[in-house]
């Protein structure tokens, strides 16, 4: 159980590897609307590229999905990052309007796993808010 | 250019893969015809391959708040202003000002937006004015 004053939000998403391959593909330009240069620049050294990047698309909006906000917000897609620790380990970093919005709402924490096949790739996002929670459903 | 009304159309049905007559002005890209994110990405794409207007993720939100502060436009429980609510039916002219005013939140607006309001938002963007 998370502590009375954090607040805890996730978001998953799934994205079609063939999809995003056929909407991105090796146009750069739409490459770099999508992606950041350390994501592209990682994902291209991997044998199954679009794989990874499209474990990345997932990761972006499932980040907005736990923020509960969505695209509607004046977000670029490169204002959500992952990247890699030493050891391989995906982290989150926030840039531009999705970091205001984090900052304003009281972000604490962010954590992603990604996982992909050849057909699809998932993103799970968990985010750790200020502030104790609000409602709770029951059963 | 392109002629935009159908450049816009043609570009939500293919990357939807929807038949012709199911995409109407009035439709709302994620709410009537099932957009994802992805998709929306995939629409504007074509719409820049096809007419040469470059939109990204970013204008859209950009378009919809008109210049309006984030903390004009919502309020601290991210629902919409009176402000907000003003200038969405700018924008999108099938809302109400009235209903959606304290009620709507800043989230749930791209749900209302339709083919119509991108298209006009292209047109907008091609004459320089969005």
């Amino acid at each position: 159980m998370a502590p009375a004053d954090v607040r805890l939000r996730v978001g998953v998403d799934i994205v079609g590897v063939k999809r995003l391959e056929a909407v991105v593909g090796n146009d750069l330009a739409r490459q770099e609307a999508v992606f950041t240069p350390t994501e592209l620049e990682y994902c291209r050294g991997k044998r199954r590229a679009f794989e990874h990047l499209a474990a990345r698309f997932a990761a972006k909006e499932a980040v907005l999905k736990a923020f509960g906000t969505g695209v509607s917000q004046r977000m670029r897609w490169t204002d959500v990052e992952v990247v890699n620790d030493r050891r391989g380990r995906p982290l989150v970093r926030l840039d531009g309007a999705v970091a205001r919005f984090a900052e304003r709402h009281g972000l604490r924490s962010i954590d992603v796993s990604l996982s992909h096949t050849n057909d699809l790739a998932l993103a799970h996002v968990l985010t750790v808010w200020a502030g104790a929670e609000q409602e709770c459903a029951s059963t | 250019m392109a002629d935009v009304d159908a450049a816009v159309k043609e570009a939500v049905v293919e990357a939807l893969a929807l038949d012709d007559d199911e995409v109407t002005p009035d439709s709302t890209l994620m709410d009537d015809l099932g957009a994802e994110s992805i998709d929306l990405l995939d629409i504007l794409f074509r719409i820049e391959k096809s007419t040469g207007v470059k939109i990204e993720a970013s204008d859209l939100g950009d378009y919809i708040q008109g210049g309006i502060p984030d903390d004009e436009f919502s309020d601290s429980n991210e629902v919409i202003t009176a402000k907000g609510a003003e200038q969405l039916a700018k924008v999108m002219p099938q809302v109400n000002a009235s209903d959606i005013e304290g009620s709507l939140k800043a989230e749930e607006v791209i749900t209302l937006f339709t083919v119509g309001n991108l298209t006009e938002m292209v047109k907008a963007r091609a004459d320089g004015a969005g």
